[in-house]
């Protein structure tokens, strides 16, 4: 009962402009992993890539999930959630006019999560008050920070072996960062998530990484097994520390 | 000359012609009002129910048991209309709006062709227990036919809220339209959806037609007489609202039949056009917008 997902040679773009030339990155099961960066160097295009959002030009993904073993690169995104794996996208993508309900509800659409729905909403309310508090109201009308705290619910509500999370601190006020990243690492626990997690914001992200590849011009300029390494490194002094 | 009896006669019966309005654009509410689909073939598609109803209706069978036989074709018919539309336009992206409605335009004249050519140009009808007999309430007679449609749209109004309410495919119906990609993020494919949406319309449009014929004579090129309506009860509902569109089918209905009391019946067909272009106006989002 292990997940794990082996990215090789990755190379992807839109059209003729190529992002990430030859990633080569693995995932493993029930670990946080980081995927950092400064913007424009290619991590959202390789989330994109991981949900089947943008199809690689050349290279492979391959998900291992209970010793089942899938070309992800093949599939379609509603196919690749039906597998297991599912994501709190950038922008957080909710239904606005929808009730905060209806779009938790709608996390559950995939048949697998269904059974479980009536759970996993108690679990969602129980985690978020604020949700509860506001379920009948449209998703629209809450700020950023709620939206992104429903747009992490619902993504649970699938049910998912692994939780893809894409910039989650964009858009937000620094207090609403901390309590997002920190949902999001008590919610692994809980569930027993695999997460890969993109973010700039180094600080918060190492918050609750294990480990990370940083991406430059859409090529891993480095992979530290721990977070001690990453933190240590050069590269990370260089981009974020401004030394 | 105007007295309150002939007010309240008024209202009466145009709640009941509004049930029927209600009844007729729940399909366009799904189609239009929720998919964002320039459907302006809906109402040739009530016209060929009604003639299918008829069809049905020579063979001894009762309009309202022919509904619910021609609800599984339409069903179909409705699949594959959506698919050709997305594969021809709405795939193709840009401007699917504009061209869309030439297609539904097209479609719409090609119904209104085939049905003058396979059942000519006259008025079809059909005949039931409860057409052509009235209920009698004191002084007023209510014709059982349009107490048959209030049930019917009732019916048809709260089975479809119920649908889309608390279905999981339901509520991806109404979650389509706001943003197609974060369906699939959920796990659905959004083009399976609105197909399967389309043809849940267009079945809602074969009750509708069934209904259509219940209420009046048929002849092809009926479809001009509804399509002001069915848009201006959808546009005034709020798009894509079930409850809403009850209640603004009855709007629609009252209005209309006091216009047609105090000032003539010719007066009755600009309603629909004046109360779409009023609305559109002042509160474009519609009564009961989401």
């Amino acid at each position: 009962m292990a997940v794990k997902i082996t990215v090789q040679e990755l190379h992807a773009g839109y059209g003729a402009v190529q992002v990430l030339h030859g990633i080569s990155i693995e995932v493993r099961d029930g670990e946080t992993l980081a995927l950092l960066g400064t913007n424009g160097n290619g991590k959202s295009t390789l989330m994109k890539c991981l949900i089947g959002d943008v199809r690689p030009n050349l290279g492979q993904i391959t998900l291992e999930i209970d010793g089942v073993r899938l070309d992800l690169a093949q599939l379609s995104t509603n196919q690749i959630v039906d597998f297991g794996i599912s994501i709190v996208p950038e922008g957080r993508r909710l239904f606005p006019q929808l009730t905060v309900e209806e779009n938790l509800q709608l996390g559950a659409y995939r048949k697998a999560a269904r059974a479980k729905i009536s759970e996993n909403l108690d679990y969602c309310y129980d985690a978020f008050s604020i949700l509860k508090e506001k379920r009948h109201q449209p998703a629209g009308s809450m700020s950023g920070g709620q939206q992104q705290m429903l747009a992490i619910a619902r993504a649970l509500m699938s049910s998912p072996r692994i939780l893809l999370v894409d910039e989650p601190s964009v858009g937000l006020a620094p207090i609403m960062v901390s309590q997002a990243i920190a949902k999001i690492g008590e919610l692994k626990e809980r569930f027993g998530l695999t997460v890969v997690m993109a973010e700039q914001n180094f600080q918060e992200a190492m918050r609750i990484a294990d480990r990370g590849y940083v991406l430059v011009h859409g090529e891993i300029a480095l992979a530290a097994e721990t977070a001690a390494e990453l933190k240590n490194s050069d590269l990370i002094q260089q981009l974020y520390l401004g030394t | 000359m105007f007295s309150f009896e002939l007010l309240f006669e008024a209202v009466v019966f145009g709640l009941l012609v509004g049930c029927f309005y209600a009844a007729i654009s729940l399909g366009l509410s799904i189609a239009f009002g929720l998919l964002d689909v320039p459907h302006i073939a809906h109402a040739a598609f009530l016209v060929l129910a009604a003639y299918m109803t008829f069809l049905l209706g020579s063979y001894g069978l009762d309009p309202l048991v022919a509904a619910v036989l021609i609800v599984i074709p339409f069903f179909f018919f409705g699949v594959l209309v959506y698919r050709f539309y997305y594969e021809a336009f709405e795939k193709r992206g840009a401007d699917a709006g504009v061209r869309g409605i030439a297609f539904f335009f097209g479609i719409a004249f090609l119904v209104q062709v085939f049905l003058s050519m396979k059942f000519g140009l006259d008025q079809r009808t059909v005949s039931a227990p409860y057409i052509g007999r009235s209920l009698e309430l004191g002084d007023m007679r209510i014709p059982w036919r349009l107490i048959v449609v209030l049930c019917v749209a009732i019916a048809l109004t709260v089975g479809l809220k119920l649908y889309l309410s608390k279905t999981f495919q339901g509520r991806a119906i109404r979650a389509v339209a706001q943003d197609a990609w974060a369906l699939r993020i959920v796990g659905a494919n959004p083009v399976l959806t609105k197909q399967w949406a389309f043809g849940i319309a267009t079945a809602a449009a074969a009750i509708g037609g069934a209904l259509l014929i219940i209420v009046s004579p048929v002849e092809p090129s009926l479809d001009r007489v509804y399509i002001g309506r069915t848009f201006c009860v959808v546009v005034l509902a709020g798009l894509g609202s079930m409850s809403g569109t009850l209640v603004a089918g009855l709007i629609l209905g009252v209005i209309e039949s006091l216009v047609l009391t105090m000032f003539g019946a010719s007066w009755a067909p600009a309603v629909a056009y004046g109360l779409l272009l009023l609305v559109l106006a002042i509160r474009p989002q519609g009564l009961f917008r989401q």
